[in-house]
């Protein structure tokens, strides 16, 4: 017992502990998931910095080709001598030298959109922006990236037009004595493919936004693009994030339990009109300790190391039961055992010695309540047992009633009666020797109800001496009750015991010999033995509607 | 002589006929119309000396208006200091010694990131009109003026704003910070004009009298106040142009910003190493 207990003592420290180890766990995976996450999104928005300012620089190395070429150059300067319009030879000039130069860029270095711009800001030709086809006096030289090229720097932008474009712009020389003659703008709009292409290179999720819009976005496989929409439902919060407002990044912000973001203020113009990107990465946090099981995937649970844990699992159940066996189940088999033996009548009493713990003291309790029973005489019986149940259907005239002479109404009415079996002199009590405690006198039985006390009290007549019942009994008690001297010797007694309870009831008994009697018993005694399969018939004498009647026990054994 | 505000032209003969119109009409208000009138031609000098603005502050690393921002070796200092483009955003004006009467609508172009002209001296009471030439829309707004509320102008489309009294005014667009205007109300203006890329400019002013001659940048005068009497004959003064910038003045603000750049740069590279 005391180990059992121990080990449902242990179990239960071991899940409590188990539990609190998966909280602590998953806080802990929680907190280090919520720091790594931060880390790794300032690390993607630092990247996407870089990633941006390097492309600028690569590209505007780009526009050097278009700078050299000497008929861009020629026909700015052309388009700067004439205040009032742009020439239209310049335009077209300027046009084919464009595409001359576009054609040489390296592919994935090129422009969506590439503008010479002379002195005045004018646009004398453009490739790849098809808005401003027809416009004659389209510019744009008010832009400080523009302005700043035309004063002699090299630089980049964020114009937020019509669509979003990332800009660099250099300046192109006509002579070196005079101020340039133009500049060169390179644009890209920032959509998906650049997304895209800004993804694919930096492994980040990101998206663009401005305007309160998404303006493009991308991520790499195992993020799902969609999610990146969320952020616009966060950026009329944003303003509010003051790191965002003063330095241009933001913290980290979760939205909606999905994504984890980090805003960056695009540099340029788009810094002023709320432009910029989101890196983001899905949380990898779990909501609770069976929240593992729904986050690792087949790598995890490799190193999960299932057979270690089946197997502990699988030791500490047998372990458990091992326990209980030997606490629970062999004692209680031992304790079952003997008491079949003991019902069985084996035994005179339990014998605590064979038993352990409680079942010793179960069986002391046992044993002395017996003792205590029959010490007080018996218990009541159990229950009342019908005849019927165990001779069968009864006839209308009993077999019973042929032990009453013939002539005799009063014996034929007294036997057709309904006949019980009464007291405890039933098979199972009958056969059992009960222990006898220690010092004690020998018990006698308990009387059968109505029927004990009238042989005992009952005068007898010369002819049929009345027979005291417990002086029919045989000599070696209820012990040898049914399996003692042959039936003869038993009919006898009954013979006499019914011939002085009819005289008790004032019944005739002339003409009512022990033959007629004894044959009688033996052909009922043979119907009921071929009946019921029993070994042999007890019979009894009772009084019932004061008359003397006979009870038949069939006993199995 | 109306502009033909309101009419329901096809957008490219209606912007045409709104530019030309709208530019008659300058030069019909500050140029005299009778025989009577006289020009006046004249140079503003050291306008290179001047910085504008809107390109100043956007070269500010505070401003984060780029992530790099270098200056090309072969280009001269003397050009890579961002001076104003003269044609739309140096206005000259004449002014006459009493109040003027309100001229037509005036044109206002809206396209490149700017406004053209930049500056505007008007009197009291003129009715500007402003025209998209961008291929996307434009949010102007005056600030801090009642009558002119963001509101939305669409490409080719106009918007109109009475300037209501004399003052500095400022125009902004929510879309392009880079778009700043400035509308000077001047009830004595006679007469404007816009000088080229070299200085030189041509103005006209309908009747004789005594003017005063005065540039104006970014809303505010520059250089001294000229006096000049016009008679019936052109007056030339390009001998005594209009001096609206100091060159050692911008000398010292070049060196300044050179060393302040410097500054910045080599705090940048301390925090970089940090």
């Amino acid at each position: 017992m005391v180990l059992s207990r121990f080990w449902y003592a242990l179990l239960g420290l071991l899940f409590g502990a188990a539990l609190f180890l998966l909280h602590l766990a998953s806080s802990m995976y929680n907190r280090a998931g919520m720091r790594a996450r931060a880390e790794g999104l300032s690390s993607d928005a630092q990247v996407v910095s870089w990633y941006l300012r390097d492309d600028a620089r690569q590209r505007s190395a780009q526009l050097i080709p278009f700078a050299l070429e000497p008929d861009v150059a020629k026909y700015l300067q052309k388009s700067n001598d004439s205040d009032a319009k742009v020439p239209e030879d310049a335009r077209g000039k300027l046009t084919q030298a464009l595409n001359r130069v576009n054609a040489q860029i390296p592919k994935g270095l090129g422009f969506d959109s590439v503008f010479a711009v002379d002195q005045n800001g004018r646009v004398v030709a453009y490739l790849g922006y098809e808005q401003a086809s027809g416009m004659e006096d389209f510019e744009l030289g008010g832009y400080p990236v523009v302005a700043d090229a035309l004063h002699g720097y090299v630089r980049d932008d964020t114009l937020v037009l019509d669509r979003m474009y990332r800009v660099v712009a250099r300046p192109v020389e006509y002579d070196l004595a005079s101020m340039p003659a133009g500049a060169i703008v390179g644009a890209r709009v920032i959509d998906d493919r650049f997304a895209r292409e800004l993804s694919q290179r930096t492994g980040a999720a990101v998206a663009f936004y401005a305007n309160g819009q998404r303006a493009a976005a991308a991520s790499p496989a195992d993020f799902n693009t969609a999610n990146l929409d969320a952020i616009v439902g966060d950026l009329t919060d944003l303003e509010q994030d003051k790191d965002y407002h003063d330095k241009g990044r933001s913290g980290v912000r979760e939205i909606g339990g999905l994504i984890a973001v980090q805003y960056t203020r695009l540099p340029g113009e788009a810094w002023q009109l709320g432009a910029g990107y989101a890196v983001a990465r899905q949380p990898a946090a779990v909501a609770g300790p069976l929240g593992f099981f729904s986050k690792a995937d087949d790598k995890d649970k490799k190193q999960g190391n299932l057979p270690l844990s089946v197997l502990a699992a699988v030791l500490a159940a047998g372990l458990g039961i091992l326990f209980t066996v030997f606490e629970h189940t062999r004692p209680l088999r031992v304790f079952k055992n003997e008491a079949a033996k003991f019902a069985a009548g084996s035994v005179e009493q339990l014998t605590p010695s064979h038993f352990r713990g409680i079942f010793r003291k179960i069986a002391a309790d046992v044993n002395d309540g017996v003792d205590k029973q029959l010490a007080k005489g018996g218990g009541p019986r159990r229950g009342p047992a019908d005849f019927k149940e165990v001779l069968g259907d009864i006839p209308d005239q009993p077999v019973m009633s042929a032990f009453s002479l013939p002539g005799d109404a009063v014996a034929d009415a007294a036997g057709s009666g309904p006949l019980s079996v009464g007291g405890p002199s039933s098979a199972g009590s009958g056969a059992r020797q009960l222990p006898t405690p220690p010092g004690s006198a020998p018990r006698r039985l308990p009387r059968p109800p109505g029927a004990a006390a009238a042989p005992a009290s009952a005068p007898v007549t010369p002819a049929a001496p009345a027979v005291n019942l417990d002086a029919t009994m045989p000599a070696g008690g209820l012990a040898e009750w049914g399996s003692g001297p042959p039936d003869e010797t038993e009919w006898h007694d009954v013979y006499k015991e019914f011939v002085a309870t009819k005289q008790q009831c004032g019944e005739t008994v002339d003409g009512f010999t022990y033959e007629k009697f004894v044959e009688r018993l033996r052909k009922n005694r043979d119907a009921l033995v071929q009946r019921h399969g029993a070994k042999r018939v007890k019979f009894g004498v009772y009084v019932k509607d004061g008359k003397a009647a006979l009870k038949a026990n069939p006993i199995r054994e | 002589m109306k502009a033909p505000y309101g009419l329901r032209l096809p957008a490219m003969t209606r912007t045409a006929w709104v530019r030309v119109c709208g530019w008659a009409a300058l030069l019909t208000v500050f140029v005299p119309a009778s025989a009577d009138a006289a020009k006046l031609r004249g140079r503003v000098d050291g306008f290179r000396n001047l910085l504008n603005p809107v390109w100043a502050e956007a070269r500010d690393p505070k401003q984060h208006g780029y992530s790099f921002r270098e200056p090309v070796p072969t280009v001269r200092a003397e050009f890579r200091r961002l001076f104003p483009l003269a044609p739309k955003e140096i206005c000259v004006a004449a002014l006459a010694a009493g109040p003027q009467k309100a001229p037509p609508p005036v044109l206002v172009r809206v396209g490149g990131g700017r406004t053209t002209p930049v500056t505007l001296v008007v009197p009291p009471g003129t009715r500007l009109t402003f025209q998209n030439t961008d291929p996307f829309k434009h949010r102007l707004h005056g600030v801090g003026i009642p009558t002119f509320q963001p509101a939305d102008t669409v490409r080719g489309a106009n918007r109109e704003w009475l300037v209501p009294g004399a003052g500095v005014y400022e125009i902004r667009d929510e879309l392009a910070p880079s778009l700043r205007m400035w509308v000077v109300a001047e009830p004595t203006v006679a007469g404007i004009a816009y000088p080229s890329m070299k200085g030189d400019f041509s103005l006209s002013v309908e009747q004789p009298g005594d003017y005063t001659l005065q540039a104006f940048f970014a809303g505010k005068k520059v250089g001294p106040a000229v006096p000049v009497t016009v008679k019936d004959a052109d007056l030339d003064l390009t001998k005594t142009p209009l001096k609206v910038g100091d060159e050692k003045a911008a000398a010292a603000a070049d060196k300044a910003e050179a060393e302040k750049a410097k500054a910045d740069a080599e705090s940048d590279d301390k925090g970089g190493e940090k």
